[in-house]
C-alpha cells in the first residue's frame, strides 16, 4: 500500500513539476518518505547499468541509450542528469507500473560518484561503470582517493565492474573480485613517454605509494602503468582501442571496427569505448554500435557555436574545479591549429553553492594556449586577478593576455573590434552571461 | 643572494595547487635578487634537512600522509634541529598534522608524528570543505583560503591563526587554526595560502632574511594581481556570511 501512495504520489508531483519547470528530484523525495524501501520493492528491468566518475558520466550515459535503442531495447535513463537517490527515484518510479512493476527492458544509470551508495542500498547494477577519477569539485568531493572510498560499498558483489583499465586508481576497483571486464586503450599516437599537465597524479601507486612506471601515457595518469613495488599494473583490455588518428578523427576498437569521431578528442575516445564495453556486454551488435557512435555528435549541449561582432565563437563548456575538463577544452583549441583568440570566464565559480576556492586554476595547464596561432587570451569575470596572476605563470608573453572585469566588458571589447576564430572557456555557472550577449547559431 | 628551499614529496603531498606556494615564494625572491634553489626529496630519498633555508611540505590524501609520515619518520630528529636553527617551516593542508605527536586514521590506527608540536590530530568519516576568512597577531591581515579537511587537532598552543571568521579551526568551528611557533608555520589553510595572501608570503621572506642575517629592503615588492586577487576574494567571503556551521562530529 505504501509503495503504491508513494508511486501515485511521485508520479502526481512530478506531472505538476513539469508543467511548472522544476526539477526531477522532489517528487522522489516525497515518495522515499511515504516509503523508504520503495526502490527495493518495485520489480526492476533484467539489465541495470550505472555509470560513475570524474569525467565523462553524462556522455557516456547519451552513448550508451542511443546504441541500446538502435538494438531494439526500451531504455530507461535519467536524461536530465538527476544523480542523486532522489532523481533516481522519482525515475524508476515514474516509469513503473501502479503495480511497481517499472516498464523497459534496461535501466541506465548516470550516477553521482559520491552518493552510489545511497542509490545502490536496495538495489544494484548489473554492470557499474567506472569511467576515471580525477581531481574534481575538491570543494565538494575532497580528492580522488576520497570518491575511491565514497564509491567501493556502493559496489555489489554480483555487479559486473567495466573499468578503465588505463587508470590506475580505478583499477583498484577490481581487487579481490572477479567478475571486472577491462576497457583501454592502446599505445597510439596520441600516447607520450612523459606525462602531460600540471601534475602528475599517477607519480605514486595507489596501492602502496611506490614510484609507478608508465610505458605511455595517454593524458594525465591515465595510460600503461605498472607498480615494480607491489605489482599494482594496468590489465589487458577485454575492448581496446587499438588505433587513433585524432587527426582524421578516426578510431578503430579491437583492431576491427572503425569510428569516426564527430569530436575529435581523447576524451571523447574515451567516453565511446565505455559505451561500446558495456553494451557489448548488455549483448548490442558491432555492426548497430559502428552505425550509432560513428559521427555521433553529443546532445548534451556542451560545445556552442555563436557570432559576436566580427568573431564566429565557439564555447566550449567546462567545469570549473575541474582541472582535466579544463585541460580536454584547452588542447582542443591548440589542436585546431587555426588562428584564434580564447576568452576564459571565471565569475561564480558553481551555480549550486558560493566559494571563493581558486586552487583549482593553478592545476590546469593553461600553457596549452602558449602558441602561436593563439593569438590574443582575453580573461575577465569576479576571479579576473587570480586568472591573471595564474597566467603570469605559463610562457604565454604577458602582452598577449587583456583583463576584463566583468563579461560584458570583455564581450563590448570584442563587438566593436577584431574578428575570427573565438574560443571561449567556462563553466556551466558561467556561460550563460556571455551567451545573453551573442548570436547563437542554429 | 641565494637561498635553498627543500620541497618535500613533492609528487605525494601536492594537491589543491600547491605547488603554487612556492612558484610565488620564488617569484618575490627573484624580485629581491635573490634565487631560489629547490630541491625535493622523494619517499625513497635521505631528505637533507641540514643544508636548508626553508623545508615546504603540502597537501595531500589521507593515505598520502601516512606514506609521508612513515618516510619522515627517521629524519624526525634532523627536522627538530632545522627547526632549532630557525630555518622556515611551511606545512600546509593535512602536511600540518605530521609535526604534532600522533595522528589517529579514521579506522582507529595510531601514526606517530615528527613531534615538533605536542598536538595530536584525530582522522573522521566526515570532511569539511569551506571557504576560510581568518585573524592573527603573527600575519598581520587578514588571511583567506579553503580548506578541505577531515580531522580534529588538540593541543595546540600557539596557533597561527587566532580566530577564524569563517571555517573550522583546529578543534572547532571558527576557532583557531594552525600551529606556529619561532619560524614553523602549520596551517590547514589552501588555496593555496601563500598565492592567496601575499601578506604570509612576505612574512615568511622577512623570517628567511634574518635567518641569513641580510637586511630586508623598507618595501618589498608588490608582484600584480595579488593584493588585488585577495580583495576580491575576501570581499565575496565577507558578503556571502551567511554559512552553516561547520562541524566533522
Amino acid at each position: 500500500m505504501r509503495m503504491l501512495l508513494a508511486i501515485v504520489v511521485c508520479k502526481l508531483l512530478r506531472f505538476i513539476g513539469k508543467r511548472v519547470g522544476k526539477g526531477s528530484s522532489l517528487p522522489g523525495k516525497f515518495a522515499l518518505k511515504i516509503c523508504p524501501d520503495v526502490l527495493r520493492r518495485v520489480t526492476l528491468p533484467p539489465c541495470i547499468i550505472a555509470v560513475t566518475g570524474s569525467n565523462g558520466k553524462t556522455s557516456t550515459v547519451e552513448m550508451i541509450a542511443a546504441i541500446l535503442r538502435r538494438s531494439g531495447k526500451k531504455v530507461i535513463y535519467n536524461a536530465e542528469g538527476s544523480n542523486q537517490i532522489e532523481g533516481v527515484t522519482t525515475l524508476i518510479l515514474c516509469s513503473s507500473t501502479l503495480g511497481g512493476k517499472m516498464r523497459g527492458d534496461v535501466l541506465l544509470l548516470e550516477s553521482d560518484e559520491r552518493y552510489a551508495r545511497l542509490s545502490f542500498r536496495w538495489f544494484h547494477p548489473t554492470h557499474f561503470v567506472i569511467t576515471n577519477l580525477y581531481r574534481d569539485q575538491l570543494t565538494r568531493n575532497g580528492h580522488p582517493e576520497w570518491v575511491y572510498d565514497a564509491i567501493l560499498p556502493a559496489i555489489h558483489p554480483d555487479t559486473t565492474l567495466v573499468l578503465n583499465a588505463d587508470d590506475p586508481l580505478v583499477s583498484c576497483f577490481a581487487n579481490g573480485r572477479d567478475n571486472v571486464k577491462w576497457f583501454g586503450l592502446e599505445r597510439c599516437s596520441v600516447s607520450t613517454d612523459k606525462p602531460q599537465g600540471v601534475y602528475d597524479d599517477g607519480a605514486r601507486c595507489p596501492v602502496c605509494r611506490g614510484k609507478m612506471e608508465y610505458t605511455c601515457y595517454h593524458y594525465h595518469h591515465i595510460g600503461h602503468y605498472r607498480c615494480p613495488a607491489c605489482g599494482h599494473a594496468r590489465h589487458t583490455p577485454d575492448f581496446a582501442v587499438t588505433a587513433l588518428d585524432l587527426d582524421a578523427g578516426k578510431l578503430t576498437i579491437d583492431g576491427g571496427t572503425e569510428i569516426e569521431l564527430a569530436f575529435r578528442s581523447i576524451y571523447n575516445v574515451y567516453n565511446i569505448l565505455a559505451a561500446w564495453s558495456v553494451c557489448s556486454l548488455a549483448g548490442a551488435e558491432k555492426e548497430a554500435m559502428a552505425a550509432v557512435i560513428s559521427n555521433y555528435v553529443l546532445k548534451n549541449g556542451r560545445m556552442v557555436r555563436f557570432t559576436l561582432g566580427g568573431y564566429h565563437g565557439t564555447l566550449l563548456t567546462s567545469k570549473h574545479e575541474n582541472s582535466v575538463a579544463y585541460d580536454t577544452n584547452l588542447g582542443y583549441i591548440r589542436d585546431r591549429k587555426q588562428d584564434c583568440e580564447a576568452l576564459i570566464i571565471v565569475d561564480a565559480i558553481s551555480r549550486k553553492y558560493f566559494t571563493g576556492e581558486t586552487s583549482w586554476l593553478w592545476d590546469i595547464d593553461f600553457d596549452l594556449l602558449d602558441c602561436p596561432q593563439v593569438k590574443r587570451v582575453l580573461l575577465c569575470g569576479k576571479y579576473v586577478h587570480d586568472l591573471a596572476m595564474r597566467f603570469d605563470y605559463t610562457g604565454i608573453p604577458a602582452e598577449k593576455v587583456v583583463c576584463y572585469d566583468t563579461v560584458s566588458q570583455a564581450a563590448g571589447a570584442l563587438e566593436q573590434d577584431g574578428g575570427g576564430e573565438l574560443y571561449v572557456v567556462t563553466c556551466f555557472s558561467d556561460r550563460d552571461k556571455l551567451l545573453n550577449l551573442v548570436k547563437l547559431e542554429q | 643572494m641565494e637561498l635553498n628551499i627543500l620541497h618535500v614529496y613533492p609528487d605525494l603531498m601536492n594537491l589543491y595547487g600547491e605547488y603554487a606556494n612556492l612558484a610565488v615564494l620564488r617569484r618575490h625572491l627573484e624580485a629581491l635578487d635573490v634565487e631560489a634553489h629547490i630541491r625535493t626529496a622523494l619517499l625513497e630519498d635521505a631528505p637533507d634537512f641540514d643544508t636548508v633555508d626553508m623545508i615546504y611540505m603540502g597537501a595531500g590524501t589521507e593515505r598520502g600522509q601516512k606514506a609521508a609520515l612513515t618516510a619522515l619518520t627517521p629524519y624526525a630528529g634532523k627536522l627538530k634541529e632545522a627547526a632549532g636553527r630557525g630555518a622556515v617551516l611551511l606545512f600546509t593542508g593535512n602536511a600540518m598534522e605530521t609535526l604534532g605527536a600522533s595522528v589517529t586514521d579514521a579506522d582507529g590506527k595510531v601514526w606517530p608524528g615528527l613531534g615538533l608540536a605536542e598536538y595530536t590530530t584525530v582522522e573522521t568519516k566526515k570532511r569539511v570543505a569551506t571557504d576560510i576568512v581568518a585573524s592573527s597577531t603573527t600575519v598581520p591581515a587578514t588571511s583567506v583560503g579553503f580548506m578541505n579537511k577531515c580531522s580534529i587537532t588538540r593541543g595546540v598552543v600557539s596557533p597561527l591563526f587566532d580566530s577564524l571568521s569563517s571555517g573550522f579551526g583546529n578543534e572547532e568551528d571558527c576557532g583557531p587554526e594552525g600551529f606556529t611557533l619561532g619560524n614553523v608555520f602549520a596551517t590547514h589553510v589552501t588555496g593555496p595560502v601563500l598565492v592567496k595572501n601575499p601578506v604570509f608570503t612576505d612574512l615568511i621572506i622577512q623570517r628567511l632574511f634574518a635567518l641569513r642575517g641580510w637586511d630586508l629592503p623598507e618595501k618589498l615588492p608588490v608582484l600584480p594581481h595579488e593584493q588585488e586577487a585577495h580583495d576580491v576574494t575576501l570581499e565575496e567571503l565577507s558578503q556571502n556570511g551567511d554559512r552553516q556551521k561547520a562541524s566533522l562530529e
